[in-house]
């Protein structure tokens, strides 16, 4: 996280991560137009090589904190094919919080827990524990045939500690909740190691509530 | 964050960018500026974050021209200006100067931060009808004919239009600032790329470097000491067995009968010995890594078939009986044949030492998710998602062992002290050789028993990958 006092400005940095072709680029254009125009910017594509992202993609959003200050959002992803280490490395640098996009086909079970563990490592490199940092999961593309059973995945849910997110990404489903939780999560931790309450007049309620209702989810997603 | 993010201005590690001036080019802002100040005759200055002028397309209007020889004039238009240079808005505002004419200053904003803000002005709403009282105040010496002359020749602009000439510049200039700041993130990300792989292959490379330098010694030192070991103890050690077998066997001349019984003892201390010693190589060499796994793929049902042959023998002389449980068409495991039978043999010894006569043992598998359930992990969802594989049972109607003591079975010498145990004889080592080849082949072990009843082995290995 950044913090400018003199222009009250506050930017938080959120990765989305996960093996190639998983759909973390898709994310990224679904938020993008899901949201309005006066919450977030161009979308950034970088470099890309046949649709694989090379270097990374970047979304802006904006939201009111409230107390006169501007929390920016810069979403980022990774290139997801193993070659590309160094980048994503790069790229998850002063990461806030992280939303790891798997891929929900069975056949990608073993690609989905080695880019988590990678995930892992380049934390670890990068100085951030991964044992504390923000992390949602997405399994993605639900739509395709060869997945597990959403009972299946809600018992295997249960097991871990990360909240998980059902999401068809081309179809935008899901997508907006994935977010959400991550800000959530992201947004606790940071007021629980900066006090941005105290200090900023930056009430967690009202700026996550603040935040869900410009996304069109007042409420909080059980 | 870091040197390597900190190239230039722009902050990699977000992707930020703190002023216009940091991206964009000033040879394109001041293209744009000029061809704006062409089609609308209306003057355009593009001011930095930081207050430096980037662009500026104007011309000298006639009304300035006369009023600056005036002092009363000249004071009043440099506040304006002033006034003009010192407005930093968040929304766009509207300034009017002395003459009247009006200017709009109106912010940049990119990625929700304020990067810098064009001026669009002077020029006269077409809206004003009258020349303003103040101007002609300005100075005694005005002349006011002058004045009406100059004001007519100046540029005159309908709000409506104002506002779409700003909407306009506005569009064009994000998109300025979008594709440069698109250009210099690329091409920073391409040199700190090739740079951050080019420390990490090097990082790499001195590690594997340093690792291979110390196996090599390591391993000599090792196969060494093993081999020397192996070869000191078994050499003797194979004497004195062949001999005591010798002596056994009459070749030196009829024993008597206490004679044959000693000669019959040394014999058996000397098999134990022997065991014991290749047990204890198989434990440091697997400590030490320097076992290797030999992985083929294997038939479960094949594997129990033979492991029930060999202890065929050993179960009707204690009158246990074996039995096979294994569907056929089991998924095959990819394992070392050496190792995956030492680790049922040694369960399956185990089973019929520790089941009295009468019991039965059943050697078994089944197909199943290798997931292990402690729940709360980090990634569990992904990382311990199942994975098919094949448990190996072994179940016998033994003495069974009390639940405080299974967790310690695995431990290298344990054994459970009992004069039950002893009687068995054995050196403990037989669990926690299992124990360790298990994790060699990624799979897992697990221990059911209770005491009077009977305990089961659970062993379980993945699947073979079918890609
Ligand atoms: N059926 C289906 N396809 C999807 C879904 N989400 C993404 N895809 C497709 O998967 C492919 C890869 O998506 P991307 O978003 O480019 O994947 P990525 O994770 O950015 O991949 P890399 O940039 O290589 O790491 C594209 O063809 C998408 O249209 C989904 O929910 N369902
Ligand atoms: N099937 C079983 N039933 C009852 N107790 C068992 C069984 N298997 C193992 N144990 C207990 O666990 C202990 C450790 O077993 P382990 O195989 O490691 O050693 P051991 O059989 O005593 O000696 P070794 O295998 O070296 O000849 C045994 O001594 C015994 O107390
Ligand atoms: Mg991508
Ligand atoms: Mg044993």
């Amino acid at each position: 996280m950044q913090i400018d006092f003199k222009s009250r400005e506050l930017t938080v940095k959120l990765v989305y991560y996960g093996p190639a072709l998983s759909g973390k680029t898709t994310n990224l254009q679904a938020i993008h137009s899901l949201v309005s125009p006066e919450t977030t910017g161009r979308l950034m594509t970088l470099e890309t090589r046949d649709d694989r992202t090379l270097f990374f993609d970047l979304l802006p959003l904006t939201f009111d904190g409230g107390a006169g200050i501007q929390v920016r959002f810069k979403l980022f992803t990774v290139p997801g094919q193993v070659i590309h280490n160094a980048t994503r490395r790069l790229v998850l640098q002063g990461a806030d919080g992280t939303a790891f996009i798997a891929d929900s086909q069975i056949s990608e079970t073993r690609s989905n827990q080695q880019a988590f563990l990678n995930m892992q490592e380049n934390l670890r490199e990068n100085g951030i524990d991964p044992a504390t940092h923000p992390i949602v999961i997405q399994f993605n593309k639900r739509d395709l045939p060869g997945v597990r059973t959403d009972e299946e995945l809600e018992r295997m849910a249960k097991k871990g500690r990360e909240p998980v997110f059902k999401a068809v990404a081309t179809r935008g489903t899901g997508v907006i909740e994935t977010f959400l939780g991550l800000t959530e999560r992201t947004w606790r931790q940071l007021e629980e190691r900066h006090q941005l309450h105290e200090k900023f007049g930056l009430d967690p309620e009202v700026f996550l509530r603040g935040v869900r209702s410009r996304l069109g989810i007042p409420e909080a997603a059980a | 964050m870091n040197d390597a993010a900190r190239t230039s201005g722009i902050d990699l590690a977000f992707g930020d960018v703190s002023g216009l001036d940091e991206v964009v080019d000033r040879e394109a802002l001041r293209d744009v500026c000029r061809s704006f100040f062409d089609l609308f005759g209306i003057s355009i200055r593009v001011f930095s974050g930081n207050g430096a002028l980037l662009a500026d397309a104007h011309e000298e209007l006639a009304i300035h021209t006369y009023l600056r020889t005036l002092p009363g004039g000249r004071r009043a238009l440099s506040e304006s200006v002033d006034a003009v240079i010192r407005t930093t808005p968040d929304q766009p505002v509207q300034l009017e100067e002395i003459s009247g004419a009006v200017y709009d200053v109106v912010p940049l904003v990119y990625q929700g931060r304020r990067v810098g803000r064009f001026v669009l002005g002077p020029y006269l709403p077409a809206e004003m009808k009258e020349v303003p009282r103040a101007l002609l105040k300005v100075d005694p010496a005005l002349d006011r004919e002058k004045v009406r002359e100059a004001l007519a020749s100046m540029p005159r602009v309908k709000r409506a239009t104002a506002e779409r000439v700003v909407a306009h510049l506005r569009g064009i200039l994000d998109l300025l600032v979008f594709s440069s700041h698109r250009a210099h993130l690329t091409s920073e990300m391409h040199v700190v790329s090739v740079r951050e792989s080019y420390r990490e292959l090097a990082e790499k490379t001195a590690r594997l470097q340093t690792a291979y330098d110390r196996l090599r010694e390591l391993d000599k030192l090792k196969s060494n000491f093993l081999a020397t070991v192996s070869h000191e103890l078994r050499t003797p050690l194979t004497s004195i067995i062949g001999y005591s077998e010798m002596l056994e066997a009459g070749i030196a001349g009829p024993l008597g009968d206490e004679q044959l019984d000693f000669v019959q003892t040394i014999h058996g201390k000397g098999e134990q010995l022997l065991a014991l010693i290749t047990s204890l190589l198989d434990l440091s060499k697997l400590e030490q890594g320097v076992l290797r796994i030999e992985p083929q793929l294997l038939d479960a049902r094949e594997l129990l078939v033979d492991l029930a042959k060999t202890f065929e023998p050993a179960a009707r002389k204690k009158q246990v009986e074996i039995r096979v449980e294994a569907p056929p068409n089991l998924p095959r495991i990819a394992a070392d044949p050496v190792r995956i039978k030492q680790i049922l043999s040694n369960l399956a010894e185990n089973a019929i030492k520790f089941t009295p006569p009468g019991g039965h043992v059943v050697f078994a598998a089944n197909e199943t998710d290798l997931d292990d359930d402690d729940g709360g992990g980090f990634g569990a969802v992904l990382l311990a998602a199942p994975r098919r594989a094949v448990a190996f049972l072994v179940r016998d109607t033994g003495i069974g062992m009390p639940r405080e003591e299974l967790p310690k079975i695995f431990d290298a010498f344990y054994q459970i002290d009992g004069s039950s145990t002893r009687e068995h004889g054995g050196t403990g080592l037989g669990l926690s050789i299992v124990k360790r080849l298990v994790d060699a082949h990624d799979g897992t072990i697990k221990v059911d028993s209770e005491p009077g009843k009977g305990t089961v082995f659970t062993v379980t290995i993945p699947e073979a990958e079918s890609g």
